[in-house]
């Protein structure tokens, strides 16, 4: 990591002026609410008596580890991400490389691309519940599998499909977003790199390995870095789509701690939850970090 | 084959293939607007066939709809109103921290940036109950205060402000140094004018997940007086039977304010990475 | 250097704002000059109903200068949890305000956890007399009276008349010749055919399915849970309760109903027959004037013939931080006089909760306007009134689309029985 190092006096104290303001609103706003569920995880906290708080000792963690609604939640929220973080990023990466080309009318199609991103989740939501539905006299994509002499598949009402169907719309609807990111990676890198490997002799692919991806190195980092993080946290799409069903194959942490902690009002309990939650992706993110910053 | 052929075959690869892929991109967009120019019984006729893309029996009645039945210029006001300002804010701040993690020295660094990639992850579901109250406390609800002040600071922007000066050449930095540059007037005179792009991608990023807001500005704001677009949006489907031309029809008007930010703000950010001058 | 300073100034009064807020409390404000502000939460609704509220408290304030002064705020309902985080979150800062709709089932939730107030005493005995049963029932837990409200929804079968002409059916127009669940299962699938299915189950996920479906159960002699609301093993999942999720999950397995149907599938002619409220004879009405539909009344199990059909609609409640129990009875007898019940009816096109409103609200006379009022009279029946309502709903909802994507019907339902004695044995057993 290449960081300049500055030890002027007043450069020192420009520092803590610059990181003041930010670092005292997420105090306020960010660490002492996450530090209140902290301490929420340790008591009975049903969500319509705020003034029956009391403190329930290590309850709501001895009933987690016996909870199998918790594991297959946990499984999903990790089985989405292992999937959707490849493959958004290689879709993301690729969208980037068609329209890096300095043509006409490359804007519109950046424009396209990015257009899901600008589109409200309930209208994506609704769009592809009915792309999906399993009816091949209504569901669109089904009608075309029946066309093509496949059967019809069950997508968001088969609990083997379910989640599945939700990786790929997901990657489908954020893609255009690190679009964005590995163009303005794509334009860091300098032409003469280009040039001269293709004075070598370097093919279109021999290109891409040994000039493009290694420009990209730290916005790759970057992008996994944030797909990742937003993978964990998938909230909507199973809200929205699937109410964690078919039998459970859908239900992600952060669905889970919704769903108890509002829904079921048991919130001292979904405070717990969203405490392993987060030590989970804590361990995940720091772990990857280093597997990413060490190659 | 001449390198001309070959030219215009890659031509033709480029547009064809771009233009299919884009097709497939755009398509609930299209099915959105198209269905909010159809009558109600049109909507969710022909589902299985690409004829739903298409506004049979156009019309502009469900705009008119909406306009009749809600006062949307009002909400779409309100949520231009607070965005903006929360989005101004937040490139200050969190450009200003994400320059100090990125170029300065100081004590406590590396424990802050591991703190941010770490709350990056704490999700909204979670803690929104706790901040309602911190909120709640200072009298907040029902006050401008409450949909601004808690999003200025986001780890996730100055995660990525960080990412991006790390790339600015310290040659650079060194030089307004030596001619006399404080610290502050080097960020303001000499690193931001060169970052149009990172600021643009927050920007971008930012309006796009403020304006979908729905479930925070539900619990701050009761009432008509401060009510966003999306809450707005959500009356309609508040009553037995759902009208879904309404809906279309307010969704494309709530789509409108952010492709027109993006279709603006993508020159901005194409020339902002044309005129920096960073290389690798 | 300029900006240095100005930076610590914008530093400076950002925690400034932080800190200048704390220790003031939002609690509203007292009556000073004596009067009572009195203030309703309600579900945001239609145009007509927003201009019913308008206009009725201006009439109330007018008639109450100097005495009450009564303020009513429209709150976002989407799906009605939307509504609930709002409230569940006003609960934490004491936010609520005096008098509060709620959703039928919700009822007992609420007054079980004392966030709302018995209201057993605010109207006359003439004036419950005229309210219908159902709406009673709903609003009551514990033998107190906790909500009323001025509308009823009921639950009936459209077919769609075309198709069952075509098929040489006949439909029953008497509630006694109701049909079977069997010749209900028959009807489905003569209709089925050519790509529209036989008739349409609500598949929203949610609160709708326990609202239609439960009365599957009752018909069947079971329902969801114990009469008090304490238990639903051997309920739901009762052998009675079997035989009804059963027959349901027989309608989609042989094709006669979607697991996913389309929005509108019955008003787009890809269901011969929908089991739908009230609400959709308006919609069929204006909005699919060319369709030919009829209304028949609500199938009944083959075993025990017993008619039943859904009931349950919004209703008013005074919450715990109301301060001015006779300002909130004063508002509440006028939410629900015989006037505003009539004229609050027939804004929002609903049925409603005082018999006497029916001689002004003659449309109910006339099929199939008629058929509705009749259940709604005859057979209605709320849903469960138990504290442990919010497990019980998206439970039920969950077992059921697990059943029909494969589960074992009595495994899927012990689950849900379980789960549910579980929230209750732990929050409300005494």
């Amino acid at each position: 990591m290449k960081q300049r190092v500055i030890k002027k006096k007043s450069e020192k104290i420009a520092a803590y002026v610059f990181i003041l303001p930010a670092v005292v609103l997420l105090f306020a706003f960010l660490i002492l609410p996450a530090l209140s569920t902290v301490r929420y995880a340790f008591t009975d906290y049903n969500i319509m008596r705020p003034d029956q708080i009391s403190f329930n000792g290590l309850e709501n963690f001895i009933d987690l580890f016996s909870d199998k609604d918790f594991f297959k939640a946990t499984w999903n929220t990790i089985y989405f991400t292992l999937i959707v973080v490849p493959f958004q990023t290689a879709l993301a990466l690729g969208l980037a490389l068609l329209i890096s080309s300095r043509r006409k009318g490359v804007s519109i199609f950046r424009a396209a691309y990015f257009s899901p991103q600008v589109t409200s989740m309930v209208v994506i939501a609704i769009l592809w519940t009915v792309l999906y539905n399993p009816n091949p006299d209504t569901g669109l994509l089904n009608a075309f599998l029946v066309k093509l002499g496949f059967s019809a598949n069950g997508f968001l009402n088969d609990p083997k499909t379910a989640m599945n169907s939700i990786i790929f719309m997901s990657a489908w609807q954020g893609a255009g977003y690190q679009m964005m990111i590995f163009l303005a990676g794509l334009q860091g890198i300098p032409t003469e790199q280009y040039e001269a490997a293709s004075i070598d002799g370097a093919g279109k692919l021999k290109q891409f390995l040994y000039v493009t991806l290694p420009g990209l190195k730290n916005i790759i980092k970057y992008v996994i870095m944030i797909t990742m993080i937003q993978a964990m946290k998938l909230f909507t799409q199973p809200y929205v789509m699937t109410k964690g069903g078919p039998q459970d194959s859908t239900r992600t942490l952060v669905y889970y701690i919704y769903e108890q902690g509002f829904q079921s009002r048991n919130f001292g309990y979904a405070c717990a939850i969203a405490a392993v939650f987060f030590v989970i992706v804590v361990a995940m993110s720091l772990s990857m970090k280093r597997l990413i910053d060490n190659e | 084959m001449s390198q001309k052929q070959g030219k215009i075959l890659g031509n033709v690869a480029f547009y064809l293939g771009n233009t299919i892929i884009a097709l497939i991109f755009v398509s609930p967009l299209i099915w959105m607007i198209s269905a909010s120019l159809k009558p109600e019984s049109g909507i969710f006729k022909g589902m299985n066939s690409l004829s739903t893309f298409l506004p049979t029996g156009a019309s502009l009645s469900n705009y008119l709809a909406v306009f009749e039945r809600i006062n949307m210029w009002k909400f779409i006001g309100n949520s231009l109103f607070y965005v903006i300002i929360i989005i101004v804010l937040d490139l200050i701040v969190n450009s200003l921290c994400g320059y100090a993690l990125a170029k300065f020295e100081f004590k406590g660094r590396g424990i802050l940036l591991t703190l941010i990639i770490s709350l990056m992850v704490f999700p909204m579901e979670a803690i929104m109950l706790p901040l309602y109250k911190i909120v709640a406390d200072l009298g907040w609800t029902n006050e401008w205060a409450s949909l601004i002040v808690p999003f200025i600071a986001k780890c996730f922007s100055i995660y990525m402000f960080r990412q991006f000066f790390l790339d600015v050449p310290n040659e650079l930095l060194e030089a307004a140094s030596i001619d006399g540059c404080g610290p502050i007037k080097t960020f303001f005179k000499i690193v931001m004018p060169i970052s149009g792009t990172v600021y643009a991608t927050v920007f971008i990023l930012d309006f796009v997940s403020h304006w979908n807001d729905f479930m925070w500005p539900l619990l701050v704001v009761t009432g008509e007086e401060k009510r966003t677009i999306q809450l707005a949006i959500q009356t309609f489907f508040g009553s037995q039977p759902i009208q879904y031309g309404p809906i279309m029809a307010s969704l494309v008007i709530s789509a409108v304010p952010m492709l027109v930010m993006f279709i603006l703000l993508q020159k901005q950010y194409v020339e902002g990475i044309a005129s920096t001058g960073i290389k690798g | 250097m300029k900006k240095q300073v100005v930076c610590t100034l914008l530093a400076a009064s950002m925690a400034a704002t932080l800190l200048s807020g704390c220790g003031k409390s939002s609690k509203k404000e007292g009556s000073s000059d004596g009067v009572q502000k009195i203030s309703i939460w309600s579900p945001t609704d239609e145009p007509a109903i927003e201009e019913w509220w308008v206009k009725k408290i201006e009439e109330f304030n007018k008639a109450h200068e100097g005495k009450i002064e009564l303020s009513r705020e429209a709150i976002v309902r989407a799906d009605s949890y939307a509504y609930e985080d709002k409230i569940n979150a006003a609960l934490t800062s004491n936010d609520l305000p005096d008098i509060l709709y709620v959703d039928g089932p919700n009822v007992a939730n609420y007054a079980a956890n004392g966030i709302i107030t018995p209201i057993t005493d605010f109207f006359s005995e003439e004036d419950m007399n005229d309210f219908v049963d159902s709406i009673k029932v709903q609003g009551t837990y514990n033998d107190e009276l906790y909500a009323l409200g001025a509308t009823e929804s009921s639950v009936a079968l459209f077919y769609n008349k075309d198709m069952t002409d075509a098929a040489g059916i006949k439909v029953p127009d008497k509630l006694e010749d109701a049909w079977t669940w069997s010749e209900f299962k028959e009807v489905a699938k003569k209709l089925t055919k050519d790509g529209v299915v036989g008739t349409n189950i609500i598949m929203d996920q949610g609160e709708g399915l326990p609202y239609v479906l439960e009365q599957f159960w009752i018909s069947n002699g079971t329902d969801f849970v114990s009469e008090d609301g304490a238990k639903a093993d051997g309920y739901v999942n009762s052998e009675a309760g079997i035989e009804a999720a059963t027959f349901l999950k027989s309608l989609i397995e042989e094709g006669y109903a979607n697991i996913d149907p389309i929005q509108k599938e019955f008003h787009n002619g890809k269901a011969a027959t929908m089991l739908g409220g009230a609400w959709e004879v308006a919609t069929l009405t204006n909005e699919y004037p060319d369709m030919n539909w009829g209304v028949t009344y609500f199938p009944v199990s083959d075993k025990t013939g017993t008619h039943v059909s859904p009931t349950g609609d919004w209703a008013a409640c005074v919450t715990k931080d109301c301060e001015n129990a006779d300002a909130a009875k004063e508002v509440m007898n006028f939410l629900l006089s015989k006037d505003n019940v009539t004229s609050y009816a027939k804004a929002i096109a609903k049925l409603p909760t005082r018999a006497s409103s029916y001689e002004t609200l003659t449309e109910y006379d006339t099929y199939p306007r008629s058929l509705f009022k009749e259940q709604s009279l005859e057979t209605g029946h709320p849903r469960p009134r138990t504290p442990s309502y919010t497990v019980l709903s998206p439970g039920f909802s969950e077992a059921m689309m697990n059943i029909f994507t494969g589960v074992d019907v009595k495994e899927a339902l012990d689950e849900l029985a379980a789960d549910f004695d579980e929230d209750y044995e732990k929050n409300y057993a005494k």
